[in-house]
């Protein structure tokens, strides 16, 4: 019997085969999974900020730099092996837009950058992603195929 | 007793945005007590029921000395109707689509928002300004995120004041207000807390 396991705003969980990860209704937000394929199993995120430095108080899962080390922790301790990690990730979009302004943060592109250089500086691959738009993301991980599954309101359903 | 004041808070700024809408559309708007909720982010579903579900969103930052930010929360069949209402149309609109209708909705929400930030002004003797509306329809999971995340940095707890408004034609919408941290401290000192 395979669970779906919640990931929630600014939290991350880790799961094995069969189980599956999901995360609901990411806005500017990314939803970050690193896995590993043969031990089946896997780790996903729901990232808010880029990075703890400019903020220091709070939860540090939801900041890029430090939720990805403790999830990759977790992934350790049952017995990842880094060489076989791989990451994918989703999310970052701009859902808002005021009229005859720019938005002056842009804060799901940092967030998306952020997430990058992060998983970049750990050397594991960043096999795909789907990032920017503006439109919300409902994602699903399949542990056992590695497959993640991307579903929007108005711009269609797609698998990377 | 902060809850309680807060609650005040949504009463009299709900209240009014009620109204307008009421004498917008020409009907009767019913409005709950408002809730005020104070929930971590990872459990915010709580408070905003299931976070894939598509709602239409008007969002406006109030600024001044108790800024924060206000959204009005529809269900798309309750977007279309007020459109439809608004624009005397004969049917209901596509609202991802119709810019008419959209545009309608942002003055909608405008007025809605400016009532509420009046009488909360009113009362507290606050000035406080509004930005213009922003509209968009998605999953409210990722509205919400959007609109938490827009000042570049969040609380590990969301406050959030919530009214629901409803009509008749099954015509149901939400109305909340998310005050920046600095704005509670002020809110409360209206009322000597």
């Amino acid at each position: 019997m395979s669970n779906i396991i919640i990931v929630g705003m600014a939290d991350y969980k880790v799961g094995k085969m069969p189980d599956k990860l999901m995360t609901v209704g990411l806005g500017s937000c990314i939803g970050v999974c690193i896995y590993d394929l043969q031990l089946q199993i896997a780790g996903m995120a729901h990232i808010m900020l880029p990075s703890s430095k400019e903020i220091t108080k709070g939860n540090p899962a939801k900041f890029a730099d430090t939720c990805i080390e403790m999830m990759l922790g977790d992934l350790y301790k049952l017995g990842a092996v880094k060489a076989r990690l791989k990451a994918k990730m989703a999310g970052g979009a701009q859902m808002f837009s005021f009229a005859g302004k720019a938005p002056f943060l842009k804060i799901g592109e940092r967030n998306a950058q952020a997430v990058g250089d992060e998983i970049k500086k750990t050397g594991i691959p960043m096999l795909a992603f789907d990032v920017g738009g503006t439109f919300g993301r409902t994602i699903h991980f399949d542990i056992k195929s590695g497959d993640l599954n991307i579903r929007t309101i108005n711009h269609g359903e797609k698998v990377i | 007793m902060r809850f309680e004041a807060l609650k005040e808070i949504g009463n009299i700024g709900s209240g009014n945005a009620a109204t307008s809408l009421s004498s917008m559309l020409q009907t009767r708007i019913d409005m709950s007590v408002p809730q005020v909720w104070l929930i971590p982010l990872e459990k915010i579903n709580l408070a905003m029921g299931d976070l894939d579900q598509t709602r239409v969103a008007l969002y406006l930052k109030v600024e001044g000395d108790a800024s924060g930010k206000a959204m009005f929360v529809l269900s798309e069949y309750s977007a279309q109707l007020i459109a439809k209402k608004l624009l005397y149309l004969p049917e209901l609109p596509d609202i991802f689509n119709d810019e008419m209708a959209q545009s309608a909705l942002k003055e909608a929400g405008n007025i809605m928002v400016s009532s509420f930030v009046i009488a909360l002004s009113t009362f507290s003797g606050i000035p406080l300004q509004l930005s213009t509306p922003a509209l968009a329809i998605d999953m409210i999971g990722a509205l919400l995120d959007a609109v938490l995340l827009e000042g570049g940095q969040i609380d590990d707890n969301v406050l959030i004041i919530d009214t629901k408004l409803s009509a008749a034609e099954e015509l149901e919408g939400k109305f909340l207000f998310i005050p920046d941290g600095g704005a509670l401290d002020k809110l409360l000192g209206v009322f000597g807390i």
